[in-house]
């Protein structure tokens, strides 16, 4: 009952922010400067960790078919696993992380202090205001940010490929490259727009309808992060299915 | 209507609350409330304090809307206007929050100056000389550049007020101006509304629960009790009113202020 009470106050919001971006002017210059702080911010954590994703991918790919005596199929299990699968989902779930609670708690903290009350008396629509740039922000910066999440991952394994397991490169990177296709890619990046989409108006939601007080804004924070990654996660698996099922 | 609530004609008022009503959950805030705001006067609301004076002036714009009643500013019903109506009517108003509600990103005059960037089209020189005079007139001269995260409690009100005023609207509401506030400092402020009142001839409407700063600034005061308008008149005749609700809230006021 209270869920979906909640879903439906999501609806509302949602629809909101829909009918007031189309009946306001596009905010160009805050959006840039949203997608740039959040694609900025995010980059540091985004390269270690899918470099150390690639890293352990390349280990136990070796691990799997070595016995087999397939190793050089490692180019096609980084590929496959590393490209399609696990490079949206980790930078959605960093970016829920870093960007997506920054987004609640700053929101959070405008509700419980009655700044988004202020934007509305002062006849600024505080949903064009905030939440519209971060989305366009977010939107545009995920697939950019898949991408480059791929190409460290990829990076790191064929490191680990050369100079740890002393496979050959050039078969390796040839084998990542025929089994990721440009669809692959497009995939990734389509998902990582889906996945940033979600992350924006799941954050931004939990901030808008925070609880009173700084216990309010810690729980508006926490449930973004949650629901974030468990809405991509679902979403992942139906988009995988739909793309390769 | 008891003894104690002097109606105001209809020709005077520019805010009337018909039969409004509010409540939240099981806790019913504003119980069929009737009452109107005269165009260029001052008004104070007092109460003690979770008895819904916020909430009344949150009805007002149009950030709450009533279970039942109108809430007319003019001839628009904020309860029931659309959203294009709502923000073309809260035009009208200027308000200032109980803790100033300052965006802490921007600098103290960028605050100010906030709605000019989102209703004028003013260069930045423009908005920056205008939010500079209302600066000089809350006495903050010189604090432009100031980050707002470094003002003082009393800073932060008057910045607020500053912001509040900058579109010089009809209506200006205040939310406890001088809570959180040092006696000194409240004062300060309440000369500042006076001074403000007799320059423009904005219509005021000021909620407090100081009826010190209530008797220094209005013309007429209101004091809402358990959801219900116990009182309103002029505020000569309300100080010296016989209704024990407001005598005992006067006493026990007077004694924790002085
Ligand atoms: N948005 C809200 N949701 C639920 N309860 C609220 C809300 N706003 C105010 N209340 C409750 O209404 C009552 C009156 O609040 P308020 O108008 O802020 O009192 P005050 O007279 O001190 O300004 C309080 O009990 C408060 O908890
Ligand atoms: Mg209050």
């Amino acid at each position: 009952m209270n869920t979906l009470l909640t879903l439906g106050q999501f609806g509302i919001f949602a629809g909101r922010v829909v009918r007031s971006s189309f009946t306001h002017k596009l905010p160009v210059a805050r959006t840039i400067e949203e997608a740039y702080r959040i694609g900025v911010r995010s980059l540091p954590i985004l390269l270690v960790i899918s470099f150390f994703v690639g890293t352990n991918l390349a280990l136990q790919g070796y691990v799997a078919f070595r016995p087999m005596g397939a190793q050089q199929m490692l180019g096609m299990f980084v590929g496959l696993a590393g490209v399609r699968e696990l490079a949206p989902i980790m930078v959605a779930a960093m970016v829920s992380a870093k960007a997506g609670t920054e987004m609640a708690s700053q929101i959070a903290v405008m509700r419980i202090r009655e700044q988004i009350d202020a934007l509305e008396v002062m006849a600024v629509d505080p949903y064009v205001y905030l939440v519209t740039p971060r989305f366009l922000g977010i939107v545009l910066v995920l697939p950019a940010l898949t991408i480059i999440s791929i190409a460290t991952l990829i990076g790191s394994a064929w490191l680990v490929t050369v100079y740890q397991l002393g496979e050959p490169g050039g078969p390796f990177l040839a084998l990542v490259w025929n089994t990721t296709s440009g669809t692959d890619l497009m995939v990734a990046g389509i998902k990582g727009g889906l996945f940033g989409s979600f992350i924006c108006a799941v954050s931004c939601f939990c901030g808008f309808t925070s609880p009173p007080g700084p216990a309010g804004v810690g729980r508006a924070t926490n449930a973004a992060v949650v629901i974030s990654a468990v809405c991509c996660a679902i979403l992942n698996y139906f988009v995988s299915e739909v793309a390769y099922g | 209507m008891t003894d104690n609530v002097d109606i105001i004609p209809h020709q005077d008022a520019i805010i009337r609350l018909e039969n409004v009503s509010k409540r939240f959950g099981d806790l019913i805030v504003l119980d069929d409330v009737s009452m109107s705001f005269e165009r260029g006067r001052t008004t104070a609301i007092i109460g003690p304090s979770g008895t819904g004076k916020s909430v009344l002036l949150k009805h007002l714009v149009g950030l709450l809307q009533p279970d039942s009643g109108h809430v007319w500013i003019g001839d628009v019903d904020m309860a029931v206007a659309n959203e294009k109506l709502k923000y073309a009517t809260r035009r009208r108003f200027g308000m200032l929050f109980q803790d100033g509600a300052l965006f802490d990103s921007m600098s103290a005059g960028d605050n100010v100056a906030f709605p000019l960037l989102h209703h004028t089209t003013m260069s930045a020189e423009e908005r920056r000389a205008k939010a500079e005079e209302k600066l000089a007139l809350v006495e903050l001269k010189g604090l432009y550049d100031r980050p707002t995260p470094a003002l003082s409690g009393g800073q932060r009100k008057r910045v607020g007020l500053a912001r509040a005023i900058i579109m010089e609207p009809e209506i200006v509401l205040f939310d406890e101006p001088n809570s959180g506030l040092d006696p000194l400092t409240s004062d300060t402020i309440d000369e500042l509304i006076g001074k403000m009142k007799a320059a423009l001839g904005i219509t005021f409407i000021v909620i407090t629960h100081d009826i010190v700063s209530a008797e220094a600034i209005a013309d007429r005061v209101g004091m809402l009790w358990k959801g219900k308008l116990v009182a309103y008149q002029e505020t000569s005749k309300f100080v010296h009113s016989t209704d024990p609700v407001v005598k005992r809230f006067l006493e026990r006021n007077l004694g924790h202020r002085w």
